[in-house]
Formats: C-alpha cells, sequence, structure tokens
C-alpha cells in the first residue's frame, strides 16, 4: 500500500487552470487586435461556449446531439428581442407581445434570462428524448433542431422570420465573451467532477452495469442535456450581442458541424478537449476562409475564390480525426491527467482509508427477517421454456450456491431478480416487499447488488472511481463515496491499483472490482454470476477467501452461480440445482454430490468416480 | 371525395418516396450498424450526375445516374467507413457527417452553392386521369418504382446467397464472419445497393422539383432518419413503414393544415416521432423500452 493516491479529481488546480489560461491568452490576444480580429476573438469565445455545452452532455455520456445549437438559437432569439429597442422591435416584429417589445434590458439580465428559458426548453425536450436510445437520441435531437428553424423561420410576426433580426445592441467585447467562457469551463468541469457527473460518465463506459449499481441512465442524461442547453444558450446570446444581426441559419446545420468539429477534434471526454478544439479550429478556419477568399498562398500561387473550400477543409479534419486520433487532441483527458504533466512531480498524498470505514456503509446490524425470495418464477422466450415454477430463497447473511449445466437458466434467473428481465409469471420479495417489475436501477437503491458474467468494467474511470460512483448512485456525496470505495477496495486487496484505469487491469482484477463496484452500494443482497469464470486454481483460491471475507465484513446474502464445483461446496452452506428451467434438489453440498439424479444430469460420472475415490 | 381520392394519392406517393430513402439508409444499418448521414449526399451527387448529364437521353442519363450513385457510396465506404468499421455506433455516425460535409462542398466548389435547374422530361409533368382524378404521371412513376424495388429487395435478401449472407451479418456480424461470410463482400454490396437507391431518389426530386442544390439531401437524410427510428433500428420492414407514415403525415398536413399553420408543417411532421418515441421508445416494431438487453 506503498504509494498509492488518491484523487478522484485528478490534479484539481491543473485540470482547471489549462483551460482557464488558454481562454486567458486568447483574451490577452484579442484585446490588442483590431475591431475586425477582436470580433473574430469575441466569436471564437463564443463558439468555445457552445463548445462546452456540448460537452457537459455529449463528453461525459458518449452520447451525439445533433440539436444543441437549437438552445443556441433560442438564447440568441430571446436575448436579442429583450435587449433591442422598441422602435426596432415594432418595426421588425410587430407580433410580439408589449412587455417584451418594451423590454429594453441590459446584456447580463438578457444573457441569464436567455440561459433561463434555453435551459427550461432543453428539459422539456429532454424528457421525451432522453428516455429513446443511444442511436435515437442524435436523430432526434437533429429533427429538434430542424424544428426550431421551422418556427424560427417563419414566426415572421415574433423572430423576423428568415430576413431575421437587425440592430441588435452590440454588447459582448472580447473581455466579456472570455469571462463567460471562463464561468462556462467552471460549471462543465464542476459538473463532470460531480456525483452527477460521474454517474452519467458510468453509463458511457457501460450502461448495463451502471443500471446494476443503481444509475438511472434517463435522469443522469437528462441533467446533462439541460445544463448542456443553458451553456448553448449562453453561447447563442452572446454571440447575437456580438454580431448585431441574427437569422434562422446562424445557429443551423453549418454550425452544428463546426462545433461538433470543434468538439471532437479537441477530445470529446474532457474540458480541455472542447477548449482546446474550439480554439484550434476558430484559428484553422479563420486561416481556411483566408483562402477561400482569395488569398495569395505563399505570394506565389493565386487562389481564386472558392466558396465551400474551408468547409471541406473543416470536413477533412473532421474526418481524419475519427479515423486516426478518435479521442482528440487532448486524448480525452484533463490537463493534470496528460501523461508529461504527470511525469512533472508527485501529486498531493492521498488520505489514507481509517480502517473500519467499510464497516460503517454495511447495512446496520443484521437483518435476520426477511430475505430474497422469488416464488414460481417462469418465463419462455418465444414458446422456448426457460424457467418453469423455480422457487428461490435467499436468507439474510447467508450464502447459496445455484449450479446446474448450461441452458439451466441460471442467469436468466438472476436478470429476474435483479430486475433486467420481467418474468412472465411469479414474483419477486426482497425482504417481504413486492418487488417484480422493478427496474435494476431501483432494485440497487432497495439493497440488490449483482456481478456479471463478463466483468463489464467502466474502462476510462479509474478503480476507485469505478467503486465510488456506486454509491454516489446512491445519493451519497462524493467525498464520503471516495472514502467508502477505498475502504472496499482495501478489503479487495485493490488498493494498490486504485488509480489505474479500470480497463487496464487484468481479468481477475476486473472481476474483483465488479465485486467492489457491487459491494459498495451497500447491498443487503449480493448475487454473483460464474465470478470464478477465467480464473486459474490460485485466483480462485483467491475468491473464496475474499468471498469468505465479504460474507463476514459486510454481513449480505451471497448468492453464488458458479461452474467451479469446489468454490461453491468451499463458501455455500446450501446449494440449489437446476436443470432445464427448474429446481432439481436444493440441498447441502453432501447431499447434492450423493444425489444421483444431480450426478447423472449435472456432474456426470467422473466426478462421482473422483468423490469416491 | 375527388379532393380526398387525390390527396390520399398524393400522401401515398410521397410516403413511397420516404420509404425508399429510409430502404436505402436501413440497409447500411442492419449490415454494419451505422447510420449513414451520407446518404444524403449520395442523393445530391445523384442528382448532380443527372444534372450534368442532362445531354444524353433520359434514360441513358438515368442508369448514368444509378451508376454514379453506386460509385459513390462504394467509394465512401472504402476510404471512409472501412477504418471506423469497428468504432462505436456514435463515431461512425460523427464520421459519416464528415463525409456528407466534405461531398456537399465539393458539390459547392465544383458547381455552385445556388441551385441549377434540370428540366425534365413533359411525360413527366403531365397527368393521367382515372376516374375523375387527375394523377401526376410522377406519382405512378414513384408507386411503380417503390414496389419494384421492394419487390427486387426482398427477392435479394430472401431467395439469393447474397442475401442470405447479408441477414446473417445483419443478425450477428462477428458469427458471421466466423462462419465464412466475407464480410467486405457484404458490405460493399449493401453500400452499392444504397447509393442505387439513393440515385433513384435523386431522380425522382429533381423530376418533382426541376432543380438540384448542394443541400438538396439534407431532408430527405433526416426524413430516412426518423422513418428508421420510428420504425425501429435494423428492420427493413420498419423502415418503410416509418417512410410511408411520415410521407403520409407531411402530404396530408400539407392538405389539410389550415392556412396559417402550413409554414410549420416540417416541424409537426418532426414532432411527431417524438410522440411515437415517448410510447414505444426503441420505434414501432422495436420494444418498449429505451434500455439495452442484458
Amino acid at each position: 500500500m506503498s504509494a498509492a493516491r488518491f484523487r478522484t479529481r485528478p490534479s484539481f488546480v491543473t485540470s482547471l487552470l489549462a483551460p482557464l489560461a488558454l481562454i486567458a491568452i486568447a483574451v490577452l490576444v484579442g484585446v490588442n487586435g483590431t475591431p475586425s480580429f477582436q470580433g473574430t476573438v469575441t466569436l471564437a469565445l463564443c463558439n468555445l461556449i457552445v463548445v462546452l455545452g456540448l460537452q457537459v452532455f455529449i463528453g461525459n455520456s458518449g452520447v451525439y446531439s445533433f440539436g444543441q445549437l437549437g438552445f443556441a438559437t433560442i438564447g440568441a432569439y430571446v436575448a436579442a428581442l429583450l435587449t433591442l429597442p422598441a422602435a426596432f422591435v415594432l418595426l421588425q416584429t410587430p407580433g410580439l407581445p408589449d412587455f417584451i417589445a418594451e423590454a429594453q434590458l441590459g446584456p447580463l439580465s438578457s444573457t441569464l434570462i436567455a440561459a433561463a428559458i434555453s435551459g427550461l426548453v432543453a428539459i422539456v425536450v429532454g424528457l421525451p428524448l432522453m428516455r429513446t436510445s443511444t442511436l435515437a437520441i442524435p436523430i432526434s435531437t437533429f429533427a429538434f433542431l430542424i424544428v426550431v428553424y421551422n418556427v424560427v423561420a417563419n414566426w415572421d410576426r415574433v423572430t423576423g422570420g428568415s430576413s431575421g433580426l437587425v440592430s441588435i445592441p452590440t454588447t459582448t467585447g472580447v473581455e466579456t465573451a472570455g469571462l463567460w467562457a471562463g464561468a462556462a469551463v467552471v460549471l462543465a468541469l464542476a459538473f463532470k467532477w460531480s456525483p452527477s457527473g460521474y454517474r452519467l460518465q458510468a453509463t458511457r463506459e457501460d450502461e448495463v452495469a451502471a443500471r446494476s449499481i443503481g444509475i438511472g441512465v434517463t435522469k443522469e442524461r437528462l441533467i446533462a442535456f439541460g445544463i448542456s442547453g443553458t451553456l448553448c444558450g449562453v453561447g447563442g446570446a452572446l454571440m447575437a450581442h456580438q454580431s448585431g444581426v441574427l437569422n434562422p441559419t446562424t445557429f443551423y446545420f453549418g454550425a452544428t458541424v463546426t462545433t461538433v468539429t470543434m468538439l471532437v477534434v479537441g477530445g470529446a471526454r474532457g474540458v480541455l478537449g472542447a477548449v482546446v478544439g474550439a480554439l484550434a479550429i476558430s484559428v484553422v478556419n479563420e486561416l481556411l476562409r483566408g483562402l477561400e477568399d482569395g488569398a495569395d498562398l505563399f505570394g506565389a500561387i493565386s487562389i481564386g475564390e472558392a466558396p465551400g473550400l474551408a468547409t471541406i477543409g473543416l470536413g477533412l479534419i473532421l474526418l481524419g480525426t475519427m479515423v486516426a486520433m478518435p479521442n482528440g487532441l487532448s486524448g480525452g483527458r484533463e490537463a493534470g491527467e496528460l501523461p508529461w504533466v504527470r511525469r512533472l512531480g508527485p501529486m498531493r498524498p492521498p488520505p489514507l482509508p481509517k480502517s473500519g470505514d467499510a464497516a460503517s456503509r454495511a447495512p446496520s446490524g443484521r437483518v435476520r427477517e426477511g430475505g430474497l425470495d422469488a416464488a414460481g418464477i417462469s418465463l419462455a422466450f418465444s414458446g422456448l421454456r426457460v424457467l418453469e415454477q423455480v422457487d428461490l430463497a435467499l436468507g439474510p447473511g447467508e450464502a447459496l450456491g445455484l449450479i446446474g449445466p448450461n441452458g439451466a437458466g441460471k442467469t436468466t434467473l438472476v436478470n429476474i431478480l435483479s430486475g433486467f428481465q420481467k418474468p412472465d409469471s411469479g414474483a419477486v420479495r426482497l425482504d417481504g416487499v413486492d418487488v417484480t417489475g422493478r427496474s435494476p436501477s431501483r432494485l440497487a437503491h432497495d439493497g440488490l447488488g449483482r456481478t456479471f458474467q463478463a466483468a463489464l468494467p467502466f474502462p476510462d474511470l479509474t478503480v476507485l472511481e469505478s467503486v465510488a460512483v456506486g454509491a454516489m448512485g446512491m445519493g451519497i456525496g462524493r467525498r464520503r463515496a471516495v472514502r467508502d470505495a477505498a475502504a472496499v477496495l482495501g478489503r479487495l486487496g485493490l488498493l494498490e491499483q486504485a488509480e489505474l484505469p479500470a480497463g487496464t487491469l487484468p481479468p481477475g482484477g476486473q472481476r474483483l472490482l465488479g465485486i467492489a463496484r457491487a459491494l459498495a452500494i451497500g447491498p443487503r443482497y449480493l448475487l454473483l454470476d460464474e465470478p470464478a469464470a477465467g480464473l486459474n486454481e490460485g485466483e480462485c483460491e483467491e475468491l473464496v477467501a475474499i468471498l469468505r471475507k465479504v460474507l463476514a465484513d459486510f454481513g449480505c446474502g451471497i448468492l453464488l452461480i458458479e461452474h467451479d464445483m469446489g468454490t461453491v461446496m468451499d463458501l455455500c452452506p446450501k446449494i440449489q440445482v437446476l436443470d432445464d428451467g427448474a429446481t432439481l434438489r436444493i440441498g447441502t453440498p453432501e447431499e447434492i454430490q450423493a444425489d444421483p439424479a444431480v450426478v447423472e444430469s449435472y456432474l456426470g460420472s467422473s466426478f462421482l468416480g473422483v468423490a469416491d475415490a | 371525395m375527388t379532393e380526398l381520392g387525390q390527396n390520399l394519392i398524393d400522401a401515398l406517393a410521397l410516403g413511397s418516396l420516404y420509404a425508399l430513402i429510409a430502404v436505402g439508409i436501413a440497409l447500411v444499418y442492419t449490415v454494419m450498424g451505422m447510420m449513414n448521414f451520407a446518404h444524403g449526399e449520395f442523393i445530391t451527387l445523384s442528382a448532380y450526375a443527372l444534372y450534368v448529364l442532362a445531354g444524353l437521353p433520359f434514360a441513358a442519363a438515368v442508369a448514368l445516374a444509378l451508376l454514379a450513385g453506386s460509385a459513390i457510396a462504394l467509394a465512401t465506404e472504402r476510404v471512409a467507413f472501412r477504418p471506423v468499421r469497428n468504432a462505436d455506433i456514435s463515431a461512425q455516425l460523427v464520421t459519416s457527417l464528415a463525409v456528407a460535409t466534405i461531398l456537399q462542398n465539393v458539390v459547392v466548389v465544383a458547381v455552385d452553392a445556388r441551385a441549377q435547374s434540370v428540366q425534365a422530361p413533359a411525360a413527366f409533368s403531365e397527368s393521367t386521369s382515372i376516374g375523375g382524378l387527375a394523377v401526376p404521371n410522377l406519382e405512378f412513376v414513384t408507386l411503380g418504382l417503390t414496389v419494384t424495388v421492394l419487390a427486387a429487395l426482398g427477392w435479394l435478401l430472401y431467395r439469393t446467397r447474397t442475401g442470405l449472407a447479408m441477414r446473417a451479418a445483419a443478425e450477428n456480424f462477428e458469427m458471421a464472419r466466423l462462419l465464412g461470410v466475407q464480410a467486405d463482400r457484404v458490405i460493399a454490396v449493401a453500400f452499392a445497393i444504397s447509393g442505387a437507391l439513393a440515385a433513384a431518389v435523386a431522380v425522382l426530386i429533381v423530376m418533382q422539383t426541376g432543380q438540384v442544390s448542394p443541400t438538396m439531401g439534407l431532408t430527405p437524410v433526416l426524413v430516412g432518419f426518423v422513418a428508421v427510428v420510428i420504425g425501429g433500428f435494423g428492420r427493413m420492414f420498419g423502415a418503410v413503414i416509418g417512410g410511408l407514415l411520415l410521407g403520409a403525415l407531411s402530404s396530408l398536413l400539407g392538405a389539410y393544415l389550415p392556412d396559417g399553420l402550413v409554414p410549420f408543417r416540417d416541424a409537426i411532421v418532426f414532432t411527431f416521432p417524438v410522440l411515437i418515441l415517448i410510447f414505444r421508445p426503441r420505434g414501432l416494431l422495436g420494444g418498449a423500452t429505451g434500455e439495452a438487453r442484458v
């Protein structure tokens, strides 16, 4: 346990200061330029805010939205209409209600109102959209973009229609945009490092595993979608006050491609990536536009005016990034996580966990009544019987082995117990409460943990984060979740690896991590689906020792599905045998070994021979 | 009564055009798991092929446009999509967005950003009267083409070895590969057909509007995407249903919306799928939840 360091916020200060420094540099370069150059820099910073808005949702959820520029449109129009002088309003948008037409707010209040309205619309739009799948979200958000465009372009009396709005007060300067961009960086990082941000990142890494530790995918996506919409609204509002003109195509398909390119090229998973990408692409864009207008290249080759060239360049950059460098320039990391930064010096010494912390997370007292009970569970897949009238009873603090040949229905039964599958008939009761049909994340909150046959790690989160996010899913604060996670890792002997990305652990380590992750939600019942699969003999013995410790320390009941007879018989005083979707026998290891029916169906004659010998 | 009949035929014609777009997108999606943004640009470039070849006899121009559609689809598959074949769906989607952006602006650079007009054969703009209804010939062509294409596609998928390989790849790509299905070939065939379908759509759109423009693919690709989503991902039949629904809705809204609301037709059409997704997050033919299977 020598130098195990704990930072769920990897070198926090560096990660925060680096993007802020980049923005500061942009502002300093901008304020000293010509007015037109100042405008360019201001525009780049406004774009940066929109890209940060994209990052909050896309980067943390791994799900693309092509509709966020719709929120920029809403923010821009709201801010513009609130600040236009009344005389201009009457001219351009006669249908506007009087109280808005007469309102002539300042830049700050109009931007704040624009942000609030964009965020509100994002929540309302997100409510149905976030329920759909990872692939339906990009498409339905794209549809939202078109809906916004269509409404804004045709609602002449309120928005000025396709000719748009002019004479909007131009109040956004380089410094204003820089301040807002800095605030947006802080907000985006604060979200990424919040319990909600971690929960969302866990759904990005593995949706199924995230649900098993109590994370509601729809809810976490919706929160980020709302914050993202708010930031995009700010970006749109500032941009309207930068250029002074606005029309429906300002934030349409072209702007969507540009901002998505900025995010992807920089590295979508990180706030640093959003900043780097937005600034880098803004520079490239300026250069390409220079070419487009017919600049002299190196004073020798004269290129004629060619609209579209800049966009082709942008497309090629996006394509090249996707093919050659899908994690972008920053690799999706924050500044403090970059390898060359980490080599610069040691990190802050970590707070080492105090022993006994895990016990505080263990369920209070040992509930001796109740239990996890399944009664009369039946399930068929298109006529094919998988489970038929299966009962199962797991008492508190008890270890029950579930064995049976391949295809006996063991995993299906665990899926039903943990809410991943609904039975055709039968009921599941958790400490006396009927929980049949509850969602996996709800059941996790009710005290049910599980692991999977595949390890399903969160590859890009560290080992510590992977475990802590489970406690965060239970609504425990970040600090305490990290402390508890460290304690669980200590019990399972994973503390040394706490800071490694979960994806880099060897298979045995990933299995243990899966158990640690499930334990971190403080389950009263833990369902383990073949935890020893793929482990060698030594690792198996180690696993049994650890599971014993889990039984003793955490006090939860364990249902153990396992093929390795030694492991099951070592650990479980009671074993249930499933065969062809029905219970064949329940008994002690000795009774199971002695039962001819069990031996014939599952253990096989060779096992009998060994047992006799 | 005649008006109703007229409107219904219009609805069916637009619906089948949308179904053709959706099937082209769904074909690539089922085989490769990628929603292809560039399908819109397959349509655009095929339409420009028609524009460039306007001097040739119409049938020859159409045949060459179909070839062009296939060729472009195959080329993008080879250059851009093969390298990201094993990337996740989001990465593939963004890659196709990049390809779409490039192709669209190649047209801007090579021709012009403004729309160009294309002369359609006179026969297309005439109508045939049936039982008091004046049905535009183009609608007959659209309906006939859709039925033919769907039948041919059904034959290909269910009656040929290539189709069997494609369906196997759609079910389980890795397994199909292990069993000897040639991934490169199956995907190439899917792209070639998808490109030809896009070209067929392009011909119909150009005959309808009489013009081509660099952004003409945007609305069709969105329509196709939404149709595939409503229909339930990865189901050809679902894509057809989704396309028919969306086209019929759009056409009927155009006919029956009060005048003041007609400009907002697109907004209403594209809000409609959201209503479906609220109740069926995985689409009409998909499961009841939006959550991934264990």
